[in-house]
């Protein structure tokens, strides 16, 4: 048994049978006057709204937006071997990758890779298994303004996940 | 002549004080309740069922979609069952980042129940200020897992990475403040004649009939009853850990406030004592790449901000579990509603349903 428990009917002050002083205080509205004061207090503070989209928050290093695809960041290749990995864990099975062999007979290259960001959640998980150094090719990016006229315009081709999509004006 | 006779209406599916969808049939008494029953499934999207098509690393985005203000609990719920499946042992320094977070959860989940309850009574102020302190989880949270309300957070078998540099002293500076923040929502509203003349005595819920009807968490504790499963049944190394578990006398609606505020001080101790105890090490224990555990059945239950979080599989063979089933307690919780409700006032039901602290996602499933 804890301290509450001991004493709950204490804390709960109205149910003792009230005195003088409870008397005092509830004629002069201590308690109102006690919330008030930290209305007050709260006006003072710092400002704290966000004016999206005029202005936007500053986001954490991991934030996971839409999944992009990247080159390695020295020799600038592509970074994937179309392992297809990632399309087997994917849960909403949104990942969609055509793969070929590579002319030199070694491995495979990547003949098309989608994204279906309709039917994506964020979640993460198709960067987990990407076994690819010292990157994994697919990684979570740090977009979030998916608005989209049409709705193929949400199927990102190899083109958009490599490159980012390009900036949505949102005019028809 | 005049007559008088019961009156059924509807409050929801659209009600906003439901949290949800929730639909009630209210059969009245001029004002007084004689008869209350709950109608769910509005926002059933057979989880349970999806589960069984998919193999375990993809089921646990979507346990966050159960409780979707507490999906931390889930994850770890989760997690914890499919580790006790396969006999898998989490490291140490995971199980204490894990309490860290489910802590914090618990805090964020609190403070969302407590802005809404006092919207609901009308206080609109503490709901911005709650909110307000909510946000500063939340982005602790995105600093550490990249999302800020659906985490897939965990991995079977411990977390996805470690934490980022520097996230300790954030949650570190987060306890610090938080206590002086919650006294200023305990002056807004633990002594304010409106909201206890509100809360005070309405909705009763009596021990015995709270186990009887399987209620759990602070529902139940606030009944007076000292059930809590981080006590009675530790998980993620909950043992290592002193706090209190909160109790109420009168099990009302005010109690059940009490005891929510107290927990988000309790939690917060919890918080400190494994910052202050943090093991060094791996967080993520050697699994296979294609889970697959051995045939069998397991139960696990974690203790959500809701109350009893359980999990049970059904393992046959292969990469996907036979049957999943949740033991959801928003569900389980809001049996106890009609008990609750009967012979009060229309209006106490706003005040009732909030107390009661239910996610109809969790619900429905
Ligand atoms: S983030 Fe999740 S849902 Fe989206 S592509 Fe990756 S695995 Fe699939
Ligand atoms: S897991 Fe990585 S390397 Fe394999 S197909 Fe996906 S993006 Fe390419």
């Amino acid at each position: 048994m804890t301290e509450m428990a001991k004493d709950g009917g204490a804390r709960s002050g109205g149910r003792r049978a009230p005195d003088l002083r409870d008397l005092a205080r509830q004629f002069l509205l201590l308690e109102l006057w006690v919330g008030l004061w930290v209305t007050l207090k709260n006006q003072f503070r710092p400002h704290i709204t966000v004016e999206y989209p005029k202005e936007t928050v500053e986001l954490s290093p991991r934030f996971r937006g839409v999944p992009r695809l990247r080159f390695h960041p020295e020799t600038s290749e592509e970074l994937c071997i179309a392992c297809h990995l990632c399309e087997t864990v994917c849960p909403d099975d949104c990942i969609h990758i055509v793969s070929e062999k590579k002319p030199d007979g070694k491995g495979k290259r990547l003949v098309s890779f989608e994204i279906n960001y309709e039917r994506c959640c964020f979640c993460g998980l198709c960067v987990d298994p990407c076994p690819t150094k010292p990157l994994t090719a697919i990684y979570m990016s740090h977009d979030y303004e998916l608005a989209d006229y049409q709705r193929t315009g949400f199927v990102a081709p190899l083109k958009h996940l490599l490159d980012g999509s390009d900036p949505t004006e949102y005019k028809e | 002549m005049f007559r008088t006779e019961e009156m059924d209406i509807n409050m929801g599916p659209q009600h906003p004080s439901t949290h949800g969808v929730l639909r009630l049939k209210l059969t009245l008494e001029g004002e007084v309740i004689s008869d209350i029953r709950p109608v769910i499934g509005y926002l059933h999207r057979g989880v349970e069922k999806l589960c069984e098509h998919r193999t375990y690393p993809m089921i646990e985005p979507l346990t966050d979609r159960l409780d979707y203000v507490a999906a931390i609990s889930e994850n770890l719920g989760y997690c914890g069952a499919v580790e006790k499946l396969m006999g898998v042992q989490v490291p140490p320094r995971a199980q204490y980042i894990r309490v860290i977070l489910a802590e914090l959860q618990r805090v964020a989940s609190h403070l969302l129940w407590l802005g809404t309850h006092a919207l609901d009574l009308g206080a609109m102020t503490v709901f911005f200020y709650t909110f307000r302190e909510r946000e500063l989880i939340l982005d602790l949270f995105e600093a550490f897992c990249g999302a800020r309300l659906t985490y897939n957070s965990m991995r079977i078998g411990g977390l996805y990475e470690d934490v980022p540099a520097g996230w300790f002293d954030r949650v570190r500076h987060f306890i610090d403040i938080f206590p002086s923040r919650e006294k200023e929502y305990e002056d807004l509203l633990t002594v304010n004649r409106i909201f206890k003349g509100r809360t005070v005595g309405v909705g009763i819920l009596k021990p015995e009939d709270g186990i009887a009807l399987g209620v759990s968490g602070p529902t139940l504790r606030a009944s007076g009853v000292n059930y809590d499963v981080r006590v009675a049944q530790p998980y993620s190394s909950y043992e290592q850990f002193q706090f209190d578990v909160p109790l109420g006398a009168n099990g009302d609606t005010y109690d059940r406030y009490l005891v929510r505020m107290e927990e988000m001080r309790q939690s917060c101790r919890i918080i400190r004592q494994a910052l202050e105890r943090m093991p060094q090490g791996e967080v993520r224990a050697k699994v296979p790449k294609y889970i697959k555990p051995p045939a069998g059945e397991v139960y696990h239950v974690v203790e959500s901000p809701r109350g009893e979080q359980g999990f049970y599989i059904v393992q046959v063979a292969g990469e996907m579990p036979y049957r999943m089933r949740f033991r959801a307690p928003s569900f389980v919780n809001l049996q106890a509603l009609p008990t609750m409700c009967k012979g009060q006032m229309i209006a106490d039901v706003v005040a009732v349903i909030g107390s009661i602290d239910i996610v109809l996602g969790d619900c429905d499933r």
